[in-house]
């Protein structure tokens, strides 16, 4: 029996032996002895505890002597050396054979290599403490649930910090279910549910949870289905990551990004980053629309942009770029076509980034609808032309002074060509004052000083007197106001009246000629009259004296009709001497005004009104006027037709001179015995001594169509004024008449006469003074 | 003595009226005055009148308006214009409507005659 049962033994394939009852090894199969590369003398009785690896001998020998003690079947792991020196691990067994009597006869047993499922064991080892170290240290909470218990089985440390609850607390669904946000509970769990019924295999979810403290925990949860052999749903994993931070920043950038779109839309100005040659457009729809395109139609080139810009401010966008080339910054402003035809204003102000050929490359800026700035601006600029353009047509210049405090002043620039100052320097009242005419001013520093003392409005005029010595009158009209900061600030209106002022005089001079010629014209109409009247009756006088001629000279005579032709003659004789009646009654009520003039005045507007005529006879006429002539007293009109008369009377006897200048010369100056002398000579016929003593007698005319009536009414009028008028022929050529008048006594000239008031510089401060 | 020029004189002025005819006869001519031109017009004698002494300046129908009322009826008798307005251009005026010639008041025995005979000419 023992013989068969180490045969038996031996033929195993696997390894094993045989022990007598007490213990002792007898019997090693080959399989162990070749295992070991001991030989069986010396493996047998002790010797085969060299094999057994020393950590496990003491366990071994432990399980063995129990086996031994008890009789019963025992079973060991341990390492067992190789004949190479490698340990294998090995399951021992040690079965025991009884007799009939139950005593143990003999020990046998077998050792299975286990090794490889001790290797596997080892590694699912570590791999349950590498789970268990990422499930617990991970950074991301996780959860694990099983389906058949219902509940998760497994949380670790993040999870229970991202939520705040303990790990007894998450191993149940009713903590998840009371954590999450409210309003979501329904829906998450309703996602939750087809995951664990198997519809899905992920899930990922956005969770909101309100955690203890009240506060919100966002989560983005990825759940993953695991499972079983028989793809029945077994576990399920679900990874929190906690996103309540990026939640947060996330929500400030989104309220970030809405304030800058409110921004953006409230100023009308669009950020844009553009990559010029990347063809991309990178325009946002805003920015489209401020070109009025559609959103997403921009296609991103430069050639389409230059399309988009008004043809006529492409030139200044050209420029920007020029310019931004150098300083790399841009800021321009021009205008757009939309589609609809309307134009718009936008201002561009950003970066411009240049390839190395220098063309564009990136654009970072704003874009701005400035149009209704614009059309503002515009309007502006267009009512600033009109004002420029209505002040220079009404030679009007406005200002703005402000005396108490900067003294500086806004002036427009009709001002400057009315003062003629230099622009570049500030405007200041001691400026203007270097142009002010020296008598005027007295008048301009008290205005000034009463404006600055006083701040009420003013009014005044003055001269000024330009570096060319020419005057100019202006009228200044300001108002008081009060600035912002509750300055004193006037604001003015500076009118050039040097226009009106001559013209005033010229219509001074003007009203007081045609006063003069109504008067010469209705003496001219007079004199019209006074020969109609008179030359009725001479027409018969004649007809009758020449009808009885006839007849007395007929033969016979007949003496009766030339008596009847001489009674009538006699009878319109008569008829021509009441005509001079009535007309020496009509002279002798001609009432005179008397006033006291200037002889100088009175014969320049003389000059005025007869200087065409003079011109038309080809006269040269040379006044001589005294400088110190005293004034007269008299009839300016009734002079001044004296005067007329004998300038014309010079022309008249000039009229056939051809070899000689037709010079005349009109002379006042101070005469003998305080009288005043006008003279006027001509270089004409002269005079024939025996015609000077007819000159003045009523209808004594040398000229051909003169009516003699001049010089006899030129005399009277002198008369009337206390003078003499004379004539004389010329050392040379020609004739001089003149006459003599007093002049006005002392206390008459104290008298100022209103009507002898001509614009003259001194009445004019004295105006205004 | 039918055979006589009629001399037509109208003039508002009585001693015109007094004394042209009379020398108007001392020339050997027939001699009617009127005192005004309606006078003249009404009369008989605008149809046997040779030439018409016209004063211009006359109130109401004046010389002028005669002279264009006759040439409105066709009636071509020549005018020796009078007037005592010494005015050129009247005169000027006056002749280039027609009238032979025009005179100033006063004028001599002689001016008439060659006006006159001037017109007189015309026919």
């Amino acid at each position: 029996m023992e013989s068969e049962l180490r045969y038996v033994v031996d033929a195993l394939p696997e390894m094993g032996w045989t022990a007598l009852p007490d213990g002792h090894i007898d019997f090693l199969n080959r399989r162990w002895l070749e295992y070991t590369g001991l030989r069986l003398e010396y493996a047998s009785g002790q010797g085969w505890q060299r094999a057994i690896h020393p950590e496990d001998l003491p366990q071994l020998l432990q399980v063995w002597q129990s086996a031994i003690e008890s009789g019963e079947p025992r079973e060991a792991e341990a390492r067992l050396r190789r004949h190479d020196g490698k340990f294998r691990w090995f399951l021992l067994r040690a079965s025991p054979i009884t007799d009939a009597s139950g005593s143990v006869v003999r020990w046998w047993g077998m050792n299975w290599d286990i090794e490889d499922r001790k290797r596997a064991e080892r590694l699912l080892g570590e791999s349950e403490q590498l789970f268990k170290a990422l499930f617990d240290e991970a950074g991301t909470g996780i959860t694990l649930v099983d389906l058949c218990r219902g509940e998760p089985i497994r949380n670790n440390r993040a999870l229970q910090m991202m939520l705040g609850c303990s790990e007894e607390e998450l191993s149940h669904f009713a903590t998840f279910d009371q954590l999450t946000y409210e309003p979501n509970r329904e829906s998450d769990a309703e996602l939750f549910r087809q995951l664990c019924v198997g519809t899905r295999d992920n899930l990922r979810m956005e969770k909101h949870f309100i955690v203890k403290d009240g506060s919100s925990v966002w989560a983005n949860v990825i759940f993953t289905l695991v499972r079983d052999a028989e793809k029945r749903p077994r576990y399920v994993i679900a990874i929190h990551q906690d996103i309540t931070d990026r939640k947060h920043a996330l929500e400030k950038l989104q309220a970030q990004t809405e304030l800058l779109d409110l921004a953006q839309k409230a100023a009308r100005a669009m950020a844009f980053d553009w990559h010029i040659q990347e063809k991309i457009n990178t325009w946002s729809p805003e920015q489209e629309e401020l070109y009025g395109l559609a959103p997403g139609t921009f296609d991103g080139t430069y050639e389409s942009w230059k399309k988009l810009v008004y043809p006529n401010d492409w030139p200044a966008v050209v420029n920007s770029l020029k310019h931004a080339q150098q300083t790399g910054d841009i800021s321009v402003e021009f205008r757009v076509v939309w589609p609809d035809g309307s134009v718009h204003w936008l201002a561009a102000n950003g970066q411009m980034f240049f390839d190395d050929e220098g063309k564009p490359l990136r654009m970072v800026g704003f874009t701005a609808d400035v149009t209704s700035r614009k059309l503002v601006e515009e309007e502006l600029r267009r009512k600033a032309a009109l004002l420029a353009q209505a002040q220079h047509v009404t030679s009007t210049g406005s200002f703005s002074w402000r005396p108490t405090t900067t003294n500086e002043i806004t002036w427009s620039a009709e001002l400057h060509r009315i003062f003629d100052l230099d622009r570049s320097t500030p405007i200041t009242p001691e400026r203007i004052r270097t142009r002010v005419h020296p008598d005027d001013l007295k008048l301009f520093d008290r205005t000034i000083e009463q404006a600055r003392s006083t701040g009420n409005d003013f009014e005044c005029e003055y001269r000024l007197l330009m570096p060319d010595d020419s005057i100019k009158y202006v009228h200044v009209v300001a108002q008081a106001t009060r600035d912002q900061d509750g300055q004193l600030e006037f604001v003015a209106a500076v009118q050039d009246v040097t226009e009106r002022r001559l013209s005033e005089a010229a219509l001074d001079k003007a009203r007081s000629e045609l006063t003069h010629v109504s008067r010469v014209m209705s003496l001219g109409a007079l004199t019209a009259s006074i020969a109609h009247e008179v030359n009725q009756p001479l027409s018969g006088i004649i007809t009758n004296a020449s009808t009885g001629m006839r007849m007395l000279d007929a033969d016979p005579p007949n003496v009766d009709g030339a008596r009847e032709t001489t009674r009538r003659t006699i009878r319109d004789a008569h008829r021509a001497a009441d005509v001079i009646t009535r007309l020496r009654a009509l002279f002798g009520k001609k009432e005179t005004t008397t006033e006291l003039l200037d002889l100088n005045e009175a014969t320049r507007e003389v000059i005025a009104l007869s200087t065409n005529e003079l011109q038309r006879s080809g006269v040269i006429l040379r006044p001589e006027l005294s400088d110190s002539l005293p004034l007269v007293t008299g009839d300016r009109v009734q002079l001044q037709q004296v005067i007329l008369n004998l300038v014309r009377n010079a022309a008249d006897a000039m009229s056939h001179v051809t070899e000689r200048p037709r010079r005349l010369v009109i002379r006042t100056e101070r005469a003998e015995a305080d009288a005043v002398r006008l003279s006027v000579r001509d270089v004409g016929v002269g005079l024939d001594p025996e015609t000077l003593d007819k000159l003045f007698q009523p209808f004594f005319t040398t000229k051909e169509n003169g009516m003699g009536m001049g010089l006899s009414v030129s005399r009277s009028i002198i008369e009337r004024h206390n003078g003499s008028l004379r004539a004389a022929a010329n050392d040379g050529p020609g004739a001089t008449f003149s006459f003599s008048i007093p002049q006005a006594s002392e206390d008459v000239t104290k008298t100022p006469n209103p009507n002898a008031g001509n614009l003259t510089d001194k009445s004019y401060a004295e105006r205004n003074a | 003595m039918v055979d006589r020029p009629l001399i037509s004189v109208v003039d508002d002025d009585e001693s015109v009226r007094e004394s042209l005819p009379d020398l108007l006869k001392e020339f050997g001519f027939s001699a009617q005055a009127f005192s005004s031109a309606e006078e003249f017009l009404a009369s008989d004698y605008v149809g046997k009148t040779s030439c018409l002494i016209l004063d211009v300046a006359m109130p109401g129908f004046t010389g002028p308006d005669l002279q264009r009322e006759l040439r409105v009826r066709q009636q071509k008798i020549p005018i020796v214009f009078i007037t005592a307005h010494r005015d050129a251009n009247t005169r000027h005026r006056l002749i280039e409507n027609g009238a032979v010639d025009c005179l100033f008041k006063p004028f001599s025995d002689c001016d008439l005659l060659t006006a006159l005979n001037t017109a007189l000419r015309v026919i």
